[in-house]
């Protein structure tokens, strides 16, 4: 009996230094957290050379991000009718024209109830190929995020530092991200209700 | 007599093989109806190789099924084999000393299947040479599948070799020399105990699955164990005694029921103190066992199974402790079945299935095994059960001619 | 930076011996050995009915007897790389583009999911499910989104089988997958090291080396994983023919796969496909180890949690809330 006892002390010993050691060993590696902390070194993401070049135009943004500044893609380029000013000049635009030429497929849904926004709000009367801030700035199709971030301040300072909005196709390589307007219809900014694009089997079937 | 006992290893094994074929045509057909349902396994299981483990009733949340149920408690009746060797070994008791050919017999047989039902559930079983140290990549220590993986077969070769030493000598006319095979049997011990404890580390190792993570999981494990696997062995020892010359005296059964009573009471009080932590309070953590005891969602296949096991395990453990036939076959036999079998149900599919139930994102499916799973596992028990009797049977032959043998000689 | 991860690409020496040459001489003479025998084993119990041509039995059988990734050596991972774009190409026909492209130093990938943005659309899991190359039969999916009742903010409670016009008012979506845990149970559980956190953090699977043992899906805290339970099934001009190694490659039946940040495009440069397809903006990825990168301004301008944190397992995946 007694030979079971030392045994049994002895093979628990091992096992329990045995489990110890790998636990140390685990112990020792460092939590994300920690690895975040001490990484403050920027990473050159431009040495990733896939990412380049991108086939989309972009513009360089007026604002600067923690890494510097960052580009933004176009706006101007996706709107069908640009120049605004094409059309919105002295000259008077024919009734027989102002079917198609008028905006009236338009629906503005933009701010909340009782404060809605009318189109002279952002598109600049006197100057129609920009748009225009509340003290009367003009501001570039292509920069719109500037007038966009005039309300939505708290969502302009996450889209400029990566909390809202997204990056194009790529994390690394120049930072490129999407102008508001990209996924925002400025009209009506609120996304849609739809269909979700696939759905989950249900589990037990 | 004196003819064998000259021959070596290979007629030792030969002869085993001869003895085999010898019996009554009522064992031959019991064998081949074993036979037959292996064919059946190997019939099923080579369906479930051609088409992957799609046609078992396992997904995604219910990984794990049937098979690795089984395995989980079989490894308990493996380990039951040291409730026999511990007294013959070590207390030197005569009676035990008789029957503990037969208790590593049926530990054998129930490492086969252990190891069989591992196989069978892997899903690349040609991949299995991976987990062979020096050629593969064994992950020892950290993972504790390789732990059971080692601990399994040691006490394979543990359980095959030592008995099987003793018979070569005792085949030879001679008496086994203790002092070589005594080290052996102590180890064989202690790795009874850590078969279990290994194989109860597996569930207990995941803070994923908190209805496993629990520190009574291991012991409670052995309880279990000591309880089911020398009901069996109750079982198999009355078999033997009623339908083979070796006759056995009737203190052996009364000692198993002792043990048996004694580690079910055990497992019935560790089942108690698990209901109580998980619905005194219920938490998060009590959700598995909600599913199990009480069904979730509308989802309640467990339920009747669940409380068939505790009637079972109690109506068992009553009458076992009770005794009310005085150890009267007709009572102890049919008691060693309900309760081996109220175990299997419980620390099978009662403890691996409600552990993956809900998935951890809580979601709730139920799960069933499908034809292919039912006849792969009656294969592989139809495998134990020929293992168990082409071990036994030339077994206790040799110990019968070697006890008339040591008879004669003191005459 | 001196991080103490940045050899795991390699193995540690302790972990794994140098056996390879006798591992290989073994495996020679076993090969030999076993031909004759087993030859109709490989080739008949890996299922596949037109194994007829004998260069695509002398690849397979050269594919079943090799390395764990990690040990063999570039020349080695050529290799298999060409014999698996061969076998495609001979088995269905197939053009693939197959990259073994390691981990980028000064790289550590992560993740952030903005709960308050996600409107459930579900255009991440499409796109996941076409990058992945995932099984269509089974409809295996490595990402799964939650519609959730405002008050609570445990998965278990949010139902992950809706099909309706979403966003629902006055819920909100949450979407989970493989966080790919610093510290990962998954990892430990394995038995034969076929699962393994790269040094840049991901959490991937040699899905020639797992034996299906399955050990890790109950390992895993998250549901992260999947199991190939039947040959997976994916019509020819679906395939996604750019893959990795360890990545979108098709997986084998019978073995476990998992996210993995898509391998194959983000050591490229490249975003997820679930965080490109995201069209509101809610999936943030990035580089943890870059102060600059947008993941880090997450991390420190809003208030983020991880889930079950408590558990330890150190997942590089946030929830935050704008």
């Amino acid at each position: 009996m007694k030979e079971i006892i030392h045994g049994s002390i002895l093979r628990s010993l091992v096992l329990g230094a045995v489990l110890l050691t790998s636990h140390l060993a685990l112990a020792s590696d460092k939590s994300v957290l920690d690895r975040i902390k001490a990484a403050n070194e920027p990473f050159d993401t431009m040495k990733i050379d896939s990412t380049h070049p991108l086939s989309m135009k972009t513009v360089r943004s007026n604002d600067s991000y923690q890494g510097g500044t960052f580009k933004v893609l176009t706006r101007k380029d996706s709107i069908e009718r640009f120049r605004c000013s094409g059309c919105h000049k002295d000259k008077k635009v024919q009734v027989r024209d102002g079917v198609s030429f008028t905006h009236g497929d338009i629906v503005i849904n933009h701010g909340s109830e009782g404060t809605s926004l009318s189109c002279s709000d952002c598109h600049n009367e006197k100057e129609r190929d920009f748009l225009v801030g509340k003290k009367g700035q003009k501001i570039d199709f292509d920069h719109s995020y500037q007038l966009c971030g005039k309300c939505h301040f708290r969502q302009k300072s996450d889209w400029v530092g990566g909390a809202h909005g997204k990056r194009v196709k790529y994390w690394a390589g120049e930072r490129v991200v999407y102008n508001c307007a990209t996924c925002h219809n400025p009209h009506s900014p609120r996304f849609k209700k739809r269909m979700p694009a696939t759905f989950s089997r249900p589990l037990d079937e | 007599m004196s003819t064998t006992s000259q021959k070596g290893f290979l007629s030792f094994l030969y002869d085993c093989f001869r003895w085999n074929m010898q019996g009554s045509l009522s064992f031959q057909i019991f064998r081949l109806l074993l036979f037959a349902a292996m064919a059946f396994g190997i019939y099923a299981y080579s369906y479930q190789a051609r088409s992957g483990l799609e046609v078992t009733g396992m997904s995604n949340i219910v990984s794990w099924g049937f098979y690795i149920s089984n395995f989980t408690f079989l490894v308990g009746v493996a380990a039951a084999a040291v409730m026999l060797i511990l007294p013959a070994y070590m207390f030197h008791d005569p009676d035990f000393h008789r029957v503990v050919i037969i208790g590593e017999g049926v530990a054998v047989g129930a490492l086969v299947m252990c190891l069989s039902f591992i196989t069978v559930d892997l899903g690349g079983p040609l991949q299995a040479w991976h987990l062979i140290p020096g050629i593969g990549q064994f992950n020892f220590p950290t993972s504790i599948l390789a732990w059971d993986v080692l601990v399994l077969n040691g006490y394979l070769l543990l359980n095959a070799l030592v008995p099987m030493y003793i018979l070569y000598c005792h085949y030879k006319g001679q008496k086994a020399d203790e002092r070589k095979y005594r080290p052996f049997v102590f180890l064989s011990i202690f790795w009874a105990f850590s078969i279990h404890m290994v194989t109860a580390f597996l569930y207990q190792g995941l803070p994923a699955r908190p209805f496993w993570n629990n520190p009574l999981m291991g012991p409670r494990f052995l309880a279990s164990a000591f309880a089911a696997g020398p009901s069996l062995i109750i079982l198999v020892l009355a078999v033997v005694h009623n339908f083979t010359n070796y006759k056995l005296d009737k203190k052996v059964f009364h000692k198993l029921r002792l043990i048996i009573v004694i580690s079910a009471i055990i497992n019935l009080i560790m089942l108690f103190s698990e209901i109580f932590k998980e619905f005194y309070f219920p938490t998060h953590h009590s959700i598995a066992a909600t599913y199990l005891f009480f069904g979730l969602e509308g989802h309640d296949a467990l339920v009747p199974w669940i409380w068939t096991s505790i009637s079972g395990n109690i109506i068992a453990t009553l009458i076992l402790a009770f005794n009310p036939g005085d150890n009267n076959p007709k009572v102890l036999l049919p008691a060693c079945f309900l309760l081996f079998i109220a175990i299997w149900m419980e620390k099978g599919i009662g403890l691996i299935v409600p552990g993956l139930i809900p998935s951890p994102m809580g979601e709730v499916v139920d799960y069933l095994p499908t034809w292919v799973e039912l006849g792969v596992t009656l294969g592989i028990f139809a495998l134990g059960i020929t293992v168990v009797t082409w071990l036994i049977h030339p077994a206790l032959i040799l110990e019968e001619r070697y006890e008339k043998m040591r008879a004669s000689k003191m005459d | 930076m001196n991080s103490p991860k940045k050899k795991e690409g390699q193995m540690k020496k302790k972990d794994m011996p140098d056996t390879q040459c006798s591992r290989r001489s073994f495996l020679k003479t076993t090969s030999i050995a076993a031909a004759a025998g087993s030859a109709s084993l490989v080739t008949g119990c890996i299922p596949g009915k037109n194994s007829g041509s004998s260069e695509e039995f002398k690849l397979k059988w050269e594919e079943y007897f090799k390395e764990h990734y990690r040990l063999m050596t570039q020349e080695e991972k050529d290799a298999t790389i060409s014999r698996l774009v061969r076998l495609a190409k001979l088995q269905r026909g197939l053009d693939l583009q197959m990259s073994s492209r390691p981990a980028r130093e000064q790289v550590l990938y992560g993740y952030a999911f903005n709960i308050s943005r996600c409107e459930g659309y579900m255009d991440c899991v499409k796109a996941c499910v076409k990058e992945n190359n995932l099984d269509r039969k089974s409809k295996t999916q490595y990402i799964r989104i939650f519609e959730m009742e405002p008050g609570q903010l445990d998965p278990s409670t949010g139902d992950a089988k809706y099909f309706h016009e979403v966003p629902v008012d006055n819920k909100f979506y949450m979407g989970v997958q493989c966080f790919q845990c610093e510290n990962a149970p998954c990892v430990k559980a394995c038995p034969t090291k076929a699962t393994w956190r790269e040094p840049d953090g991901i959490v991937v699977v040699d899905y020639d080396w797992c034996i299906g043992c399955r050990y890790c899906m109950a390992a895993c805290p998250y549901w992260g994983r999947r199991f190939n339970w039947g040959k997976p099934e994916i019509p020819d001009e679906e395939v996604t023919t750019k893959q990795h190694y360890l990545g979108n490659r098709i997986r084998p039946m019978g073995k476990v796969e998992k996210c993995t940040f898509c391998v194959q495009r983000t050591r490229e440069g490249k975003l997820p496909a679930c965080a490109e397809a995201c069209p509101t903006g809610s999936r943030v990825f990035g580089n943890l180890l870059d102060p600059d990168s947008e993941i880090r301004y997450v991390l420190k301008h809003k208030k983020v949690f991880r889930m079950k944190e408590e558990l330890g397992t150190d997942p590089k995946f946030w929830y935050f809330i704008d």
